[in-house]
C-alpha cells in the first residue's frame, strides 16, 4: 500500500513547477518601444535523501529497508540546512547570464527585468531554474 | 467521546490555519523623488495540493503593472511573492507596488 503511494506520489508530482523568488526591476516605458528578450539558465538538481528513502520504501526484505533507511537518515542529516531546491553540482551555473542577455539586445538598453528563481521537480531529481525576462529598449 | 474531541479539535484547528500566509520573498528597487503617484498590481493562481507545471502568473503580474503607468517610469518597485495556505488549496500571488512619473509629470 506504501509502496503504490510512493510510486503514486512520484508520478503526481512529475514535471511540478515550483517558484521559489521573483524580483521585479524598474520599468522604463518613456524611452521607446519594447522588445521582451528572455534567458533561462537550469541545472540538475538531485536529492540523493529522498532517492534513498524511495528505494527503501520499495526494497523487498526488511534488512535492505531499514539499511536504506538508516542511509536515508545520514544523507539528509549531511544536507541538512537551508536551501533553495534541490542541491546541484555546479554553483556557477548562473554566472554566464547577464552576458546572454546583452546578445539578445543591441542597443544594450533593458528595462523592466524580472529574476525568477523556479525549478521544474520530477520526484528527487530537478531542474534548478534562473530565469531573466526582461524588455530591451529600441 | 474522545473521537469527538479529536474530530472537535481538527475542525477547529483547520478553521484556524485556513488562510495562513507565508512570505515568499520580497525586494525592493530604488525609490524616486517623485513619490505622488502609486500604482499597485498583482497576479495569482490557485493550486490545489501545490501541484503545477507552471509559473506563469509572475508575467501577468508585470504586464498589469506596465498598463497602469503607459509611457512612463515605473521606479521604487516593492515585490512580494506570497502563498496563503487554504485546506488542501494553496493560492500563489505577486503583488507589485511602485511609482508611476510621466514626461507630463
Amino acid at each position: 500500500m506504501l509502496r503504490a503511494f510512493a510510486v503514486s506520489l512520484i508520478l503526481i508530482c512529475a514535471g511540478c513547477a515550483r517558484l521559489d523568488h521573483v524580483q521585479i526591476s524598474d520599468i522604463d516605458q518613456s524611452q521607446g518601444r519594447l522588445k521582451p528578450i528572455s534567458v533561462q539558465i537550469s541545472n540538475t538538481g538531485f536529492n540523493a535523501a529522498e532517492t534513498v528513502a524511495i528505494a527503501g520504501e520499495l526494497a523487498q526484505s526488511s534488512s535492505a529497508k531499514e539499511n536504506l533507511g538508516d542511509l536515508a537518515a545520514l544523507l539528509a542529516l549531511i544536507n541538512m540546512g537551508p536551501t533553495t531546491g534541490n542541491p546541484v553540482y555546479n554553483d556557477r551555473y548562473a554566472e554566464n547570464i547577464l552576458q546572454q542577455l546583452y546578445q539578445q539586445c543591441s542597443t544594450g538598453k533593458i528595462t523592466a527585468m524580472r529574476n525568477v528563481r523556479e525549478a521544474l521537480s520530477y520526484g528527487p531529481v530537478s531542474g534548478e531554474i534562473v530565469r531573466i525576462d526582461a524588455d530591451c529598449i529600441l | 467521546m474522545k473521537k469527538l474531541y479529536v474530530m472537535f479539535t481538527a475542525f477547529i484547528a483547520t478553521s484556524l490555519l485556513a488562510g495562513c500566509v507565508s512570505l515568499n520573498s520580497v525586494s525592493l528597487t530604488q525609490l524616486p523623488e517623485n513619490r505622488e503617484r502609486m500604482v499597485t498590481a498583482s497576479a495569482s493562481d490557485i493550486l490545489f495540493l501545490g501541484f503545477t507545471t507552471q509559473n506563469d502568473f509572475v508575467n501577468e503580474a508585470v504586464e498589469n503593472l506596465k498598463s497602469k503607468c503607459r509611457g512612463g517610469s515605473l521606479t521604487g518597485i516593492l515585490t512580494k511573492h506570497q502563498t496563503t495556505s487554504y485546506v488542501l488549496v494553496f493560492k500563489r500571488e505577486v503583488i507589485a507596488t511602485g511609482y508611476c512619473n510621466t514626461k507630463e509629470g
